[in-house]
């Protein structure tokens, strides 16, 4: 645990420090009340002595005053609840608030480079568990140690002779549960690693059952899963078991002081009288209380220590490095032309590894360029540069003749658009989809453009229309016909330049077809960045670049391609056979 | 839950030992208050040492038998509970493995997954949680009831009050929690979407300068989830503290009614003392069994979704179709729709196929390729016509010999942690090394796997991440030819190769051995030097060749000159 990582806690719960004194008060207060009940049960115990002598004038008040007590303690209890489930719920909310925020301001390199998945746990899971250990701190940990300190405190007031016996037997309990707890730790890291080992092959072996299958290996399979279902079950049985042995333990630690208590207490009663029979009972209640705290805390140490290990993850992301480019001021471009050149631009992603390296383009607005080789990186490089995720390391690039580190980026962005092959759909209605861009078009302009994408008809068969909601993952809808969703909404933004990605073969040819018209109407008087697959399409542009391993190795038009004998060569006539 | 009982089979014994062991546990407990009365009745009473101590002695021999009793059984309830979830997952691995692919796609592999794995875990530790504790829980409530009731009858009275009283309690906080925690789950969910898509989409979402909608939405969520979490919190804070404020009422009430009776003198202090021990047992068994009763009612819908993998129908050929068709494959009139829709996927298919032919598939996304190279493997039943194999009908006992036979590649082949040899022989031990190579070349494999360390040794990570697209789908038509099949069906396996790869890799393969190998596309220049091509368009089909189809099929020739201009089509 981390000092810093502390103080970055205290901080976070600081904002809220008025409703934790009074969670902190309430808890005081409740755990006060239910103490106090056992000793006014014993009093009133003490005066039931036997046939006839019962005090009812002294009884009846003291029963009202137990029931009084029963009531505010758990109307305190419930409030300090109350407290601390909004106290950790509202951090919780605040971290991830702020950690999505995040997002926008961290460099797309970062984004590049850790997993997706692995954010989202921090944002989601990390906080969840985050939140639930802090919460289970603030409700046990304070409401243990006080009914700890007040135990003590109301047992020595009962009887200082038997109140050593409860401290000095019960951390025995304590040590029988830390002993298992120990002795199990490294039975539970075995099972889980078991489990880790069966998960995935339970993963790749449903998920390839087809082919499975269709090679008839099934046997082989259900063997190696057998072999590790048996490992599984053995290395669980033995965790499961050895760890349900803390509560038998710790309850028959219990017993014991219990039967301690009973005795001492009797005999003292007994050889004294310094302890009425109704204090005794008191006592008894008490030192089957006194155990359960101190286990509760144990708990939670292990419970905090999980959530301070969440809350690292949490901050590392908040506290990574943000992006330079972020909003800085500038002159901001106005009435576009798509002029876009590239002076001496050498980029990489890793130093050292160079990429691109001394690249000069010159592109004229309202001229065509197409992007080929074989699939990899490279149109992506370019898209990088062009919107500014990434910053080249020399060179520069200019829009309009302006350099566009000198823009704000949110005006250079403005004028792309781009349609690409992974196609990004947000999960939302179509509508909303193709009005992403422009949250202000109405219905009629949002169908206007739907209907010039070919997405129209598509749309209207869908079960609610322009208001099916769809995601990247829904089926209703097949690659292509996202692809046309994604034309639909470049229609509406109408930028200077545009930026596509010509489909390859997880999409038929027809519908390949209807992209490519849809592609020819929004790249109309734009300057247009075309990554092709297909060599026959290209012919015409103005200027194609073509590309390996990430970088540019040639470029010209076609029939200077073509005179170079070079790889573009080599590729136009592999594609016929 | 009725085809679960049975996996409890193996272990009945130790099943039924568990919770009766937990009881006995349980009684041993409800002895103490007695002993404890006895001490002050008569121990106290009559100053007896020697009496106490004794007594003292025995709650002590109390519980070590108390120990012993509920350590065996939690181990008899662990190891029915392990045992039983074991042989459970063994069926149902046995049971998805062996699934038709009918079945498999209506219930879904990530489904699937989530059975074997999530529930399975929750079924195993609601076993156990029942055997442990189900059984005691009401137990010792009930015992302390009835132990009270024997202490002195119209003192307990106040237990017919106070026990339906925690029922109601509890019951109607589990109802609430269960509907608000479905509730935060599914909001919760939402709001991982958010998260993820932000993510996923950064570089459209920056192209498009909306970061700020996207982060007001995600905030919108996240409060809405915080407002929800708030009211479960709510209700399941208030449980603890209801249940103790009327336990602890119902202790004042019941001292009111024993002093009545101790004052009447038909009953002792100790007896008194013994009906307050009680109510605190009760006390802490109730919390115990509140939080129990939930994970038992999450475990149940796991153990029900479970049941619903077992009771799928089993995958038996139909014995009683024999066919005599020409030629070496025949499909005739064929016709099938996938469940659910009320539209043929592909519709009066017939043709045939000889031997060692190279058939070329070619047709738009939907049109039913891949469901016609189904039907062929047997994947699926056609619902009119016929379709054989070598002579035997497809789903007849006959043709599961010839169905091992096929090698199909798909697209996005998938690969499984091992090495590429493990890979490529997929279990068969009568695979050489030789066999391997000459695959991998075939496959234009041999390059990338040969430069890897371990060469066909080397490592394969899961999903074969540790290799590109293309590579993937080299290593899978390797795969393939591996097995030798009479039939290999490459559906657009080659998508990510570029032509010149990808004309390699034909030209091999034809040169490789005697197989009929159907070719799925969508690039004519992968298809036209077939012997046959078959034309799919909204599932119905053309055949012929190249040449034939470039005069007779529209459709045909819009596919072809939309990939090569018209003047330079061969």
């Amino acid at each position: 645990m981390k000092k810093t990582t502390f103080v970055k806690i205290l901080r976070l719960i600081n904002n809220h420090k008025a409703a934790l004194v009074f969670s902190f008060v309430m808890t005081v207060f409740s755990v006060a009340c239910a103490l106090y009940i056992p000793v006014l049960a014993g009093r009133a115990i003490d005066l039931i002595s036997g046939k006839g002598s019962v005090d009812f004038s002294q009884l009846k008040p003291l029963l009202i005053k137990i029931s009084a007590f029963a009531v505010s303690a758990g109307v305190f209890q419930w409030s300090s609840g109350l407290i601390n489930n909004k106290l950790t719920l509202e951090i919780v909310r605040d971290i991830r608030n702020t950690a999505t925020a995040k997002i926008s301001r961290l460099p797309v390199s970062y984004i590049d480079s850790h997993p997706v998945g692995d954010t989202v746990s921090r944002i989601i899971s990390d906080a969840e568990q985050f939140s639930e250990g802090l919460l289970l701190g603030f409700t046990n940990l304070f409401s243990g140690v006080l009914t700890i300190a007040g135990t003590l405190i109301f047992m020595m007031r009962v009887s200082l002779r038997i109140t050593p016996v409860v401290v000095l037997l019960t951390p025995l309990s304590l040590l029988v549960a830390r002993f298992v707890a120990r002795k199990t730790h490294s039975m539970f890291m075995r099972q889980s690693e078991v489990r880790g080992r069966q998960t995935s092959l339970i993963d790749e072996s449903i998920a390839g059952k087809k082919v499975i299958s269709s090679y008839g290996s099934e046997k082989y399979f259900t063997d190696r899963f057998d072999e590790i279902n048996e490992d599984f079950a053995s290395s669980s049985l033995k965790a499961i078991f050895y760890s349900s042995i803390t509560n038998p333990s710790t309850r028959f630690v219990n017993n014991i002081i219990f039967a301690f208590v009973a005795l001492t207490g009797a005999i003292t009663v007994m050889a004294t009288g310094a302890m009425t029979v109704g204090g005794l009972s008191c006592f008894l209640a008490y030192a089957g209380r006194y155990a359960k705290p101190f286990n509760e805390i144990s708990g939670v140490i292990t419970e905090l220590q999980n959530a301070f290990a969440c809350s690292e993850r949490i901050f590392d992301f908040i506290e990574a490095k943000e992006s330079e480019n972020t909003e800085k001021p500038g002159v901001e471009i106005t009435g576009p032309k798509g002029q876009v050149s590239f002076e001496n631009v050498s980029f990489s992603y890793i130093p050292g590894k160079k990429l691109i390296t001394g690249l000069n383009l010159d592109v004229a607005p309202g001229s065509r360029i197409a992007i080929v080789g074989p699939t990899g990186c490279g149109k992506t490089t370019l898209i990088n540069l062009l919107l500014r995720f990434y910053d080249p390391d020399e060179g520069t690039i200019r829009f309009d003749g302006t350099d566009i580190r000198d823009v704000p980026v949110s005006s250079l962005r403005l004028n792309y658009g781009m349609v690409l092959q992974d196609t990004w759909i947000k999960t939302a209605s179509v509508r909303e989809n193709i009005a992403l861009a422009s949250p202000g078009a109405t219905d009629e302009e949002i169908k206007e453009a739907a209907k010039a994408a070919y997405a129209h008809s598509f749309i209207s068969r869908l079960p609610d229309g322009y208001d099916t909601v769809i995601s990247d993952a829904s089926t209703e809808i097949s690659h292509g016909q996202k692809q046309l969703i994604c034309v639909a909404r470049i229609l509406l933004t109408n930028p200077a330049v545009v930026i596509l990605d010509e489909a390859t073969s997880s999409i038929d040819t027809r519908t390949e077809l209807k992209i490519r018209n849809a592609f020819n109407l929004i790249s109309e008087g734009k300057t247009c960045f075309t990554v092709a697959h297909r060599l026959g399409t290209i012919k015409n542009s103005d200027l194609i670049l073509v590309m390996k391993d990430g970088d540019i190795v040639e470029k010209g038009t076609h029939e200077q391609l073509l005179d170079m004998h070079g790889f573009y060569e080599q590729l136009y006539n592999s594609r016929v056979t | 839950m009725r085809k679960i009982l049975p996996y409890f089979a193996g272990s009945r014994l130790k099943g039924i030992l568990a919770p009766l062991f937990k009881m006995a546990e349980a009684v041993s407990e409800l002895i103490i208050p007695l002993i404890v009365a006895e001490m002050i009745d008569n121990g106290i009473a009559n100053s007896d040492k020697r009496y106490i101590v004794l007594l003292g002695i025995q709650m002590i021999i109390l519980g070590s038998i108390g120990l012993a009793l509920s350590i065996t059984a939690q181990y008899f309830a662990a190891d029915t509970a392990v045992s039983t979830v074991k042989r459970l997952r063994h069926d149902v691995y046995t049971k998805i493995m062996g699934m038709s692919y009918s079945d498999y796609d209506k219930i879904g592999s990530a489904n699937l997954i989530t059975r074997m794995t999530a529930d399975m875990d929750s079924v195993q530790n609601g076993i156990n949680l029942t055997l442990r504790l189900l059984l005691r829980s009401p137990f010792v409530v009930a015992g302390a009831v009835i132990m009270s009731f024997r202490v002195d009858r119209s003192a307990s009275m106040t237990y017919a009050v106070i026990v339906p009283v925690l029922a109601v309690i509890i019951i109607t906080a589990m109802i609430l929690s269960v509907s608000l925690f479905g509730k935060v789950r599914a909001r919760l969910d939402r709001v991982l979407i958010s998260v993820r898509e932000y993510l996923t989409g950064t570089r459209v979402i920056r192209a498009f300068n909306i970061e700020d909608r996207q982060v007001e939405e995600f905030r919108s969520l996240n409060n809405g989830l915080t407002a929800l979490q708030k009211a479960a919190g709510a209700v399941s804070s208030a449980v603890n503290p209801l249940t103790s404020t009327v336990v602890n009422i119902g202790i004042a009430a019941l001292i009111y009614s024993g002093a009545v009776r101790v004052n009447a003198g038909l009953l002792t202090t100790g007896a008194v003392v013994a009906l307050y021990n009680y109510m605190s047992q009760i006390l802490v068994e109730l919390i115990k069994f509140a939080n129990l009763i939930n994970s038992i009612v999450k475990s149940l819908a796991c153990a029900k979704r479970i049941s619903g993998v077992l009771s799928t129908e089993e995958h038996k050929p139909n014995t009683n179709e024999t066919a005599s068709a020409e030629g070496y494959i025949n499909f005739k009139d064929v016709s099938f729709a996938y469940d659910g829709s009320s539209e043929y996927s592909v519709e009066n298919i017939s043709f045939e196929v000889g031997k060692n032919e190279t058939v070329g598939i070619i047709g738009s996304t939907g049109s039913g390729k891949t469901t016609l190279m189904n039907l062929l493997c047997g994947n699926y039943k056609p619902e009119k016509g016929s379709i054989s194999i070598d002579g035997a009908s497809v789903f007849s006992a006959g043709f599961e010999k010839i169905k091992n036979r096929i090698a199909y590649v798909e697209q996005k082949p998938l690969l499984f942690t091992g090495t590429v040899r493990s890979n490529l022989t997929m279990g068969k031990e009568d695979i050489s090394d030789e066999d391997i190579v000459k695959a991998l070349r075939a496959a234009q494999a041999y390059e990338f796997v040969s430069e890897r360390d371990g060469g066909i040794d080397c490592e394969v990570l899961q999903g074969g991440k540790n290799f590109s697209g293309g590579q993937r789908q080299r290593l899978a038509v390797a795969r393939a030819l591996c097995s030798k099949p009479d039939i290999l069906i490459l559906d657009d396996a080659s998508s990510a190769l570029d032509y010149y790869t990808d004309a390699k890799m034909r030209d091999a393969i034809s040169e490789y051995g005697n197989s009929t190998v159907f070719i799925v596309s969508q690039r004519t220049s992968s298809i036209l030097s077939a012997d046959k091509i078959i034309v799919l368009e909204n599932g119905k089909m053309e055949i012929g060749t190249h040449s034939e189809l470039l005069k007779s099929s529209p459709v045909y020739r819009e596919i072809h000159y939309s990939q090569f201009e018209e003047d330079e089509a061969i």
